[in-house]
C-alpha cells in the first residue's frame, strides 16, 4: 500500500483497535455473525418447506410444473453474475481502483432490478391465475390437500429473499455512490467488503430456492 | 497512533494479490452448474435421487460462492467457524425435525390427521365416570368429559 494510502486510510482506525487489520478482521467477523443469523432465519422456512414437501410430496410436483423454469433460470444467471460483479468491486477497491468498484457496484444494483423485475412478471401470473396461499388458492387445475401450503411457502420464501433483494440493493447502491465519490480509499474499503458478504448471502440462498421450487 | 505489527500467516495469504480470472473462472463454474441441475431435473431421476443430485449441485454451488466470492478460502479461522457452526445447527433442527414426520405412523401425518379424533379400541378408562365396563365403540367422536353419565 502506498504510504498516502496509508494514512488516508488511518483516518478511519476506531480507537480501540490497534491498527486497520484488525479492525477490518473485528468488522468481517461480525458481518459473519450477523450472516449466520440470516442462516438460521431462512433455515426456519427451509425446514418448513422440508415438512410440508414430505407430507405432500406428490402435490408439491404437481404444483412446482405452475412455476416457469425459465423465468427462474434467468433469474439464477442474473444474481450469479451480480455476484461476480461485486465480488469484482471488492477486488478493485481493495487494489484503489475506486471509480471501476463503484460502477461495478452500480451495475450490480442494476442486475438486482432486473431480478426484482422478472420476479413481478412471475408474481402477476401467480396473482391472476388463483396460485395464493391458503383460503386464496383458488386454481382449480389442481385441487389437492397441500396445494395452498405450497404456494404459501413459495410466496413466504421468495418474498422474505426479495426483501433481501431490495436492502441489499440499497446497500450497495449506496456504498457505490460513496465510492464514486471518493469516500473510501485502498487501505479501506470495509464496507464494499461486508456490503459484498451480504449481496453473496442473497445469491446463496437463490441457489438453493432455484432447484427447490423450479425443479422438483 | 498505530502499533507495530507483525501480520499473521492469514493476512499474508489474504494480502497476496488476487487474480481476477479467479472470479470469472468461478462465474462459469456456476453457470455450468446451472445449466447441470436443470438438465438433470428434466430427466425426471425419481423422487428421493432427483432431490438428492438436486442438493447436492446447489451445496457444490454455494460452497464455491462462499469459498471464493465470500472469500473464505483466504480468510479462514473464526470466519469459517461462524458458518459451519450455524449450518451445523441448521442441519440438526431440519434433520431432527423431518425424523419426527418420518416415523410417525403415517395415518397421524397430516392430512390423515382426522385419525387422532377417533376414539381408541377398547373400553374408555380415561373419561371420568366412564369405568371399565363403559359402553365405549370404535368410531365416536371422544366423549365430553362431563360426568353425564352420573345423572
Amino acid at each position: 500500500m502506498r504510504a498516502e494510502a496509508r494514512v488516508a486510510a488511518e483516518a478511519h482506525l476506531a480507537h480501540h483497535f490497534p491498527n486497520l487489520e484488525q479492525q477490518a478482521h473485528a468488522a468481517r467477523l461480525g458481518m459473519w455473525l450477523f450472516l449466520a443469523t440470516e442462516i438460521l432465519l431462512f433455515g426456519g422456512l427451509f425446514v418448513a418447506y422440508g415438512v410440508y414437501r414430505f407430507l405432500y410430496a406428490d402435490t408439491f410436483k404437481a404444483a412446482s410444473t405452475l412455476i416457469e423454469t425459465h423465468w427462474g433460470a434467468l433469474n439464477t444467471v442474473v444474481l450469479i453474475s451480480s455476484s461476480l460483479t461485486v465480488a469484482l468491486a471488492h477486488h478493485e477497491a481493495e487494489h484503489g481502483s475506486m471509480k471501476k468498484a463503484g460502477l461495478l457496484l452500480l451495475v450490480s444494483v442494476a442486475a438486482g432490478a432486473v431480478f426484482l423485475g422478472v420476479k413481478s412478471i412471475e408474481y402477476g401470473h401467480h396473482f391472476h391465475e388463483g396460485h395464493l396461499p391458503g383460503r386464496f388458492y383458488t386454481y382449480a387445475g389442481l385441487q389437492a390437500p397441500g396445494a395452498s401450503m405450497f404456494w404459501t411457502l413459495y410466496f413466504l420464501m421468495t418474498g422474505l429473499h426479495g426483501l433481501h433483494v431490495i436492502i441489499g440493493m440499497g446497500v450497495l447502491g449506496l456504498f457505490g455512490v460513496l465510492c464514486l465519490r471518493g469516500k473510501f480509499n485502498e487501505g479501506y474499503s470495509t464496507p464494499v467488503e461486508l456490503g459484498g458478504l451480504y449481496w453473496h448471502l442473497v445469491d446463496l440462498i437463490w441457489i438453493f430456492l432455484f432447484p427447490l421450487f423450479y425443479l422438483i | 497512533m498505530a502499533m507495530a505489527h507483525v501480520p499473521s500467516a492469514e493476512e499474508e495469504r489474504a494480502s497476496r494479490r488476487i487474480p481476477t480470472s479467479r472470479y470469472y473462472i468461478v462465474w462459469i463454474a456456476l453457470l455450468a452448474l446451472t445449466a447441470v441441475t436443470i438438465l438433470v431435473a428434466r430427466m425426471h431421476l425419481g423422487h428421493g435421487f432427483g432431490l438428492v443430485v438436486a442438493l447436492l449441485i446447489a451445496l457444490t454451488k454455494g460452497s464455491l460462492v462462499a469459498l471464493f466470492f465470500m472469500h473464505l478460502w483466504d480468510h479462514g479461522g473464526a470466519n469459517r467457524l461462524v458458518l459451519v457452526t450455524s449450518l451445523f445447527f441448521l442441519c440438526l433442527l431440519l434433520g431432527i425435525t423431518l425424523l419426527d414426520n418420518a416415523s410417525r405412523f403415517p395415518l397421524t401425518n397430516p392430512p390423515n390427521t382426522e385419525t387422532l379424533r377417533w376414539s381408541p379400541p377398547g373400553p374408555d378408562i380415561l373419561s371420568p365416570g366412564v369405568g371399565a365396563h363403559g359402553t365405549s365403540s370404535r368410531h365416536e367422536p371422544p366423549r365430553e368429559h362431563a360426568p353425564q353419565e352420573q345423572q
